[in-house]
């Protein structure tokens, strides 16, 4: 019944927008290629793995204005309407990956052990490649983290691959912030390697990772202290020789957490750690949001599940160093049996782009129905972010943040085809098959310009590694 | 040492001479009169005074003396070794300490300090400012090299026997950079220096509040701590002073901007490379962009393992030269600065590319004149030759925007100053020229004649080119011309099916080239060529205004 009331609501609103579209057509044609959202589009007669309400076979999306405005067979779309046939072809909700380090300009501060002044928003790169690639693999949105190397890191970014866009438009518009924990060996062990002159960072003890943190929490409780009791003696006093406090931008996203306002997002490996850190999140009375990795978490997912933390997990990653061989493929079965919200994250550039395969490998291992893997990487991720009254799932008002696959994107031969954000098409293989011809053009074009011409032969040039910080 | 400035002669007159002074029209044949380190007349009816040293303008152009936005001209380079750590590890950032600029009872680590000045550490010699002076420059902004908050800059003439004498105005602006601190102490990342900044202008913020309180009732109030590096941010927070942050990629220009917007700073972009993304925003704002005429090139050697360049990069490297055109149609306020580049003839090469790339011609001229001396607050001082303002005067042989013009005379403070042999012509002769589109017929030494087409520029003794044609193509290497035309390059070449090295060397008549080559592995051959054309090309251009190249 909601559900029809919903549509009735959304066919009312599109005959007030053609009438408005009919009288600033030639408006709404100039911007359409920059704004696609302008236009309709009807993505026809694909299978719709909706998340939310299963799979609907031969199935219409329209959207409008960037939101999926209906959803059912043989829907009808304005004239001027991009008609996507879709026959044969799946489509379901822009992959979310709930830990990544693309576009960034820096991953780690990792100079001190307490580095929750940094912010990745102040660093974003929208021109990163590795964005398209995502796209290519129906990834749409990124929790964009600060690396592990400090108890407690950086300020998180939820964002909206929008590639070739200004950096403004990718910020995910109203989700919640967070902050990045870090438990284990890469807190501990960073500056292992004695330089001259410098000493050992504190802590290098797993004992040391958790008195930071509390010590961290102890200071942010004083400082709110310090700064509520200025505001009320400053209102209480009209004299003005009250000095006011320090502003200090470490330990105020931190009063934030004790408030409630900022996620904390934790990468962790041990079980023993995991119910350290939840035991400390509950004597200061906040919530860990998400569990990072946490390989160990199907030994304490009771535990996990009682505070209430999400993990956020890799398929079947593991070994990679000594607190990662406890790891299990049964992970993800095992926590979401003990009611765990959990996800599937890729943590790299490269695994982003197929983060469906790894969510087809949770039916392998364990017994999740499809409905259940497919929530690893589009619904769970979403209620994780507090995003998902816009994203995760294919419903009416949800924002399009779709893509559409040749077949079940379970299968390894599927492939992306389309895909879509906020209805704005951000990848398309056609079009980016057709481009392919021009763009060898115009680099042999560029390459014959004068600055870009080789200088006479000399040594082999040295190799260009990427510089990326160790992020797991 | 200047060793004019020993010189007790203090007039000059710059007679029969074309004038260019910025303020005013063109003066076709007008005269110059500098005195006691002044302009004290300019025009065409002007007669030069009769204890005045008279230096003959005929054929050469007088320009306001040059203005370079932003350089680190005369600061001392930094002692001990800031090797760069290996990218990509945990190490990364954590070198050995460098010996930065230290200021002494400061309550921030070295590169966190803005009280540093330039004017404390400056050096009145040194090669920076010779090499400067020879590539036509008079003037300079000049700030420390290193830091996050790197210190306040100095306008300073590039002659005077002490630093003192050398500045113009000092502070000019407080000089932020992002990258992190090389002694692996906080903050080594972006993040880091972004966060940092932020927390020190909230506590420069703070410091100035803690004060005001404290000034009105000391009594019964703890004494606030007293910090001059948060005093010298508080001209900032006030906008009495600009901010000049360097930021070159559109993003870090956004970031620029950002920060600026947060604290409400009066902004100067250096660098600049991608301004012209931003430009509706930075008129709105009306932020000047100090814009490097160090442009890219590519600099790797064609090698079959190397990945080709990324296609951003290609656009990179051709835009370059185009911002400047594309800043001036916005409305974007700039002024060129040489952006560290090693190789100073580059200034006025580049300055001439932008010319070429759309940019008007007395605007470029303005870009390295007037606009810099307003952006720092010099206008009144520097920047045009009009009377009363310092005799600061760049003369040239040929247009200053034209690619064979010469640098013949640079006034700084009313008098002139050596400049480097190499790149100084002999008043009254041009030497020979060898820049053009050569066709050159090659006997490679088995006798077979191979026709090639060999394009040169010159600047100064120093060649640069390419040879295209039957031997195949490819840059030359190696290349010099000496006074009486003799002229020597390699190139790589190809002869039947192999690449091998040549090595050529000729001499130019006039329009004629001719001389021998030896390819490894060959017989020594000999070589002949003609000049396209007859003459050396100026550029594809025709000029602005009536500054044809004057020979």
């Amino acid at each position: 019944m909601k559900m029809i009331i919903k549509k009735l609501i959304a066919y009312a609103l599109a005959v007030s927008v053609l009438g408005v579209a009919e009288s600033v057509r030639t408006h709404a044609q100039q911007s359409e290629l920059r704004q696609g959202t302008e236009t309709e589009t009807l993505i026809r007669n694909a299978t719709l793995l909706t998340i939310s309400r299963g799979t609907l076979p031969n199935s219409d999306i329209l959207i409008r204005r960037g939101k999926i405005a209906a959803i059912g067979p043989n829907l009808k779309a304005a004239s001027n309407a991009r008609v996507v046939d879709a026959s044969g072809k799946y489509v379901m909700p822009g992959i979310i990956d709930c830990h990544s380090h693309s576009m960034m300009d820096a991953i780690n501060e990792l100079t001190l052990s307490v580095t929750s002044m940094a912010r990745i928003q102040d660093v974003l790169n929208p021109t990163d490649v590795d964005l398209y690639r995502a796209l290519a693999g129906g990834v749409t949105t990124l929790n964009l983290l600060h690396g592990s190397g400090n108890a407690i890191g950086g300020q998180n970014t939820v964002v909206k691959i929008k590639y070739g866009r200004p950096v403004t438009e990718f910020i995910f518009p109203g989700a919640p912030p967070g902050i990045k924990f870090a438990l284990g060996e890469n807190p501990k062990r960073t500056n292992f390697l004695q330089l001259p002159g410098r000493e050992r960072r504190y802590p290098a003890t797993r004992m040391g990772v958790a008195e930071v943190i509390r010590d961290a929490f102890v200071r942010a409780r004083d400082y709110k202290t310090a700064h509520d009791e200025y505001r009320a003696a400053a209102a209480a006093r009209s004299e003005k020789t009250l000095l006011p406090p320090r502003r200090d931008l470490q330990l105020e996203p931190l009063v934030e957490v004790l408030e409630g306002k900022r996620f904390v997002h934790a990468h962790c490996y041990r079980a023993d750690e995991i119910v350290m850190l939840l035991n400390l999140a509950d004597e200061f009375g906040f919530k860990i949001r998400t569990l990072q990795h946490v390989l160990e978490g199907y030994k304490v997912a009771r535990e996990i599940a009682q505070h209430g933390a999400g993990a956020s997990i890799f398929a079947d990653n593991w070994a990679y160093k000594v607190e990662a061989y406890d790891a299990i493929p049964y992970a993800a079965q095992i926590m979401t049996r003990a009611g765990v919200n959990v996800s599937i994250n890729s943590d790299s550039d490269e695994r982003a782009r197929r983060l469906n395969i790894d969510a087809a490998k949770m039916m392998k291992y364990g017994d999740l129905t499809e409905e259940e893997a497919l929530k690893l990487i589009t619904l769970n991720p979403a209620q994780q972010l507090g995003i998902e009254t816009s994203v995760g799932s294919i419903d009416v008002g949800k924002d399009a943040d779709l893509a559409i696959w040749t077949t079940h994107p379970f299968s390894v031969y599927s492939r992306v085809e389309t895909t879509f954000v906020d209805g704005e098409i951000f990848f398309d293989r056609q079009q980016d098959i057709a481009r392919r011809a021009e763009i060898q053009l115009e680099r042999a074009q560029l390459e014959q310009a004068e600055p870009n011409r080789a200088p006479a032969p000399g040594p082999t040039p040295a190799s260009t590694p990427r510089p990326r910080a160790n992020s797991y | 040492m200047v060793c004019a400035q020993q010189s007790a002669i203090d007039t000059y007159a710059i007679t029969n001479a074309r004038i260019v002074t910025v303020s005013g029209p063109i003066i076709e044949r007008g005269t110059v009169v500098v005195r006691n380190g002044l302009v004290n007349a300019v025009g065409a009816n002007i007669g030069a005074p009769q204890d005045a040293r008279i230096i003959d303008g005929n054929g050469l152009t007088v320009y306001p003396g040059l203005i370079d936005a932003n350089t680190t001209f005369g600061i001392p380079i930094p002692t001990a070794s800031t090797s760069t750590p290996r990218a990509g590890t945990i190490t990364a950032g954590l070198a050995a300490p460098p010996a930065a600029v230290s200021s002494q009872n400061s309550s921030q680590p070295p590169g966190l300090q803005p009280e540093i000045l330039a004017a404390d550490i400056l050096r009145s010699f040194g090669d920076s400012l010779e090499t400067a002076r020879a590539a036509g420059i008079a003037a300079a902004l000049t700030a420390p090299r290193e830091g996050i908050f790197i210190g306040q800059s100095a306008l300073i003439n590039l002659a005077g026997d002490t630093p003192q004498q050398m500045i113009v105005r000092s502070p000019v602006a407080l000089h932020v950079g992002f990258t992190p601190l090389g002694s692996g102490a906080y903050p080594a990342s972006l993040m880091g220096v972004i966060a940092s900044i932020r927390q020190m202008l909230l506590d420069a913020g703070r410091y100035r509040e803690v004060n005001a309180i404290y000034a009105r009732s000391p009594r019964g109030l703890r004494r606030p701590e007293q910090d001059k590096s948060l005093a010298a941010l508080l001209p900032v927070l006030a906008r009495e002073m600009p901010v000049v942050m360097y930021a070159d990629r559109e993003r870090e220009i956004l970031r620029a901007l950002d920060l600026a917007q947060e604290f409400n700073l009066r902004l100067i972009i250096a660098g600049g490379a991608e301004a012209w993304k931003l430009a509706d925003r930075l008129r709105a704002l009306k932020v000047p962009v100090l814009l490097s005429l160090n442009f890219p090139r590519r600099t790797t050697p064609q090698s079959p393992e190397a990945a080709p360049d990324p296609l951003r990069i290609l656009r990179e490297r051709i835009d370059a030269p185009k911002t400047a055109g594309r800043l001036a149609i916005a409305g974007v306020r700039f002024a060129f600065q040489s952006g560290q580049m090693t190789n100073m003839t580059d200034f006025l090469t580049n300055a001439t590319k932008t010319v070429e790339n759309n940019l008007q011609r007395d605007e470029a001229l303005r870009a390295l004149t007037i606009y810099p001396a307003e952006i720092f607050g010099v206008a009144d001082r520097l920047g045009t030759i009009e009377p009363g303002k310092i005799a600061n005067l760049t003369i040239t042989r040929g247009d200053l925007f034209d690619r064979n013009r010469r640098i013949a005379y640079v006034f700084i403070d009313g008098r002139p100053v050596d400049l480097k042999p190499a790149t100084t012509a002999p008043p009254g002769t041009t030497g020979p020229v060898a820049s053009g589109t050569w066709t050159l017929r090659v006997n490679t030494g088995d006798s077979r004649e191979a026709s090639v087409t060999l394009t040169l520029q010159q600047e100064g003794e120093r060649l640069s080119g390419s040879l295209q044609g039957d031997l195949g193509s490819a840059s030359i290497a190696n290349a010099s011309i000496g006074q009486t035309g003799d002229v020597r390059f390699t190139a790589p070449v190809n002869v039947g099916g192999l690449t091998t090295e040549a090595a050529f060397s000729g001499t130019i008549t006039g329009n004629e080239m001719r001389g021998t080559v030896q390819i490894v592995g060959r017989a020594p051959g000999s070589f002949t060529g003609t000049r396209a054309g007859g003459s050396a090309p100026t550029s594809a251009r025709p000029p602005q205004d009536a500054s044809s190249v004057r020979q």
